[in-house]
């Protein structure tokens, strides 16, 4: 059975048809890439996976549950996580606190726990630092767990939400271009860093990536999408070089 | 015990407080005075939970501070007094003391619940819509009240001075300033212990990136209703201290104006701080007590130096002139109020040796 199976999903936003009939599967522990130009629909098909958008049509099958109509809170805690393409960070928030809020989903206790400072609340509390600590060490972001977010560089920002989005322990994590605003190099560092993840968290990822070095060399397979449809799928090679991809980047040749 | 200095501190200045208060060594004027420093305190803390901590702008909380008012002298009347309204009392009077939490908490129930008003339109609009929702609620509340003739209507309503009173002649002490004291203790206390866990970090949360909030699995709709019922909650708490300090309450008292007086505290005091808004608390009631002594003197200096015509007087309207000319000065010299998001201990770090908070 296929971790995320996604079938005949359909998006409009008022007259906008911003995703058409899109069907995608995804077995557990693959590393798979969805690309495709400016405005095809990537960001959309993540927005509606998460919860944020409520899809017109279709339907969405995660380990086995129906989730399209679910709150994105509730979906985050089924197990999937997500990164942004422009980073959203609790900035007056430190490092720390960001990580350990994404533990919320797992809180165990309430209000009340909360008020008394009872024995349950001291043990979750306790937990949950331990294993932002954890995620922390991990991802070599330890020095930096007092310092607030704004205050950190772009790469490091992007190491952050990264950490946050893994402290959940999520089965899938959607990475939204994670190496935007990267040069070639950091983009390197990115491709060793994703591969990382991959491996140590035992996890599935599915990311939406303009450059091609990082697609071609982490991605097992990719979807290409166009305008809200489908276009190619199939391994990074052959989807390469399908003339539909490469009309849909470059253009057409009788222009 | 160098950790505890402060907390002991703090502890023996409300018992001296309270001894002071007992020995009438502290005239009415004063004890009044001391006693609506703690209510304002509740007031503007329990409100920069909503204004500060979660970045809303709610310019309605006097109306639940009306509601827990209202409530908890009702049902302060009908617990322990003989009345009109509810007849015979329900419990011996001698149970005042020991049963006047349960009043305290009905109050807190009542203005929580009246914060649903709020915190329900809050799941789908924010900002100056909510602003605007928050303004209405204010009325609403106001008018239901002033139009219940049972309840005294415009006249208001009294009759919470028996219950005093009745606390009074079991044992002699100064009630409503230890009931004061500990309002603000457990208003603190509430406020912290909820911002400091990740709980109630998700308000922060929400304040900070909302969306992200969703997304990373806190629940947004479920951490609005909390901060809104537990800031009106808190505003409830202190509408009641004060129904039972004047021993009368009237629904004009919590009308936009004094809810633009929590305002003021708040953005005194800085957002998303306690210790500023206690601070700021402190010193707004100060001030506005201190100008109804300041401007007879500046009337007689200023007619001395014959600045003035003598045909006018500076009177107390002058009050409100003076007190937001501070705040426009304040918000063009240091936005982020006294202390900004940070606390005490922030900025001194040293106090943490002398303190400590559980």
């Amino acid at each position: 059975m296929p971790l995320l199976e996604i079938s005949g999903l359909t998006q409009r936003f008022g007259g906008l048809q911003a995703l058409t009939d899109f069907s995608f599967q995804l077995e557990e522990h693959q590393l798979v890439g969805l690309i495709g130009p400016n405005g095809a629909g990537k960001t959309t098909v993540f927005n509606i996976v998460s919860g944020f958008y409520k899809p017109t049509e279709g339907n969405i099958v995660f380990d086995g549950r129906r989730i399209n109509g679910l709150k994105p809170h509730q979906i985050t805690a089924l197990g999937i996580a997500r990164t942004f393409q422009n980073i959203r960070l609790w900035n007056a928030m430190t490092v720390l606190d960001n990580i350990r809020l994404a533990r919320t989903p797992q809180l165990g206790y309430n209000f009340l726990d909360t008020i008394l400072r009872t024995a349950r609340y001291r043990q979750a509390e306790k937990a949950i630092e331990n294993r932002a600590r954890e995620v922390l060490e991990m991802m070599k972001l330890s020095d930096i767990a007092e310092e607030f977010p704004k205050n950190l560089p772009y790469g490091l920002q992007r190491r952050v939400e990264l950490a946050r989005a893994l402290a959940g322990k999520p089965r899938l994590l959607l990475l939204d271009e994670p190496a935007a605003g990267l040069n070639s190099s950091d983009a390197d560092d990115l491709i060793r860093f994703i591969r990382w993840i991959h491996d140590e968290f035992k996890l599935s990822i599915w990311m939406i990536e303009h450059q091609m070095k990082v697609v071609m060399s982490l991605c097992q397979h990719l979807t290409v999408i166009d305008f809200g449809c489908v276009i190619a799928s199939g391994e990074p090679e052959e989807v390469r070089n399908n003339p539909d991809v490469i009309k849909a980047y470059l253009g057409d040749d009788t222009l | 015990m160098q950790r505890y200095a402060i907390n002991i501190l703090l502890c023996v200045a409300a018992v001296v407080l309270i001894v002071l208060a007992q020995t009438e060594t502290l005239d009415k004027y004063v004890l009044n005075i001391i006693m609506l420093i703690g209510i304002n305190c509740i007031f503007a803390v329990s409100l920069n939970l909503v204004n500060g901590y979660m970045g809303e702008f709610s310019c309605g909380h006097g109306g639940f501070m009306c509601v827990g008012a209202y409530v908890g002298s009702l049902l302060s009347v009908a617990f322990f007094t003989d009345s009109k309204l509810f007849g015979a009392a329900l419990f011996a009077p001698e149970l005042a003391p020991f049963l006047f939490p349960l009043v305290l908490f009905g109050a807190m129930l009542a203005a929580a619940l009246a914060g649903l008003i709020v915190a329900l339109p809050s799941f789908h609009t924010r900002d100056d819509y909510l602003a605007i929702i928050t303004i209405a609620a204010n009325y609403i509340i106001i008018s239901i009240i002033e139009n219940i003739d049972a309840i005294g209507g415009s006249r208001g309503f009294s009759g919470m001075k028996k219950t005093v009173n009745a606390m009074s002649d079991l044992i002699d002490l100064p009630w409503m300033l230890i009931w004061t004291l500990i309002g603000v203790f457990v208003c603190v206390v509430v406020i912290r212990r909820l911002m400091t866990s990740t709980y109630g970090k998700g308000v922060s949360a929400v304040c900070q990136n909302e969306v992200a909030a969703e997304m990373m699995g806190v629940n947004t709709n479920h951490v609005k209703i909390m901060a809104f019922m537990v800031s009106s909650g808190l505003g409830g708490l202190a509408g009641v201290l004060y129904a039972h300090v004047y021993g009368y309450v009237n629904a004009q008292s919590f009308n936009l104006l004094k809810s633009t007086e929590g305002l003021v505290m708040v953005y005194l005091g800085g957002m998303g701080s306690i210790t500023g808004v206690l601070m700021a608390a402190v010193a707004f009631t100060l001030l506005v007590e201190l100008l109804r002594f300041i401007i007879p003197g500046l009337n007689t200096v200023f007619h001395d130096l014959n600045l003035l015509p003598a045909s006018y007087q500076l009177d107390q309207i002058w009050t409100w002139v003076i007190i937001p000319l501070t705040l426009i000065l304040l918000m063009q010299f240091r936005p982020e109020g006294f202390l900004g998001n940070r606390e005490l201990t922030h900025v001194f770090p040293r106090l943490k040796r002398w303190i400590t908070l559980k």
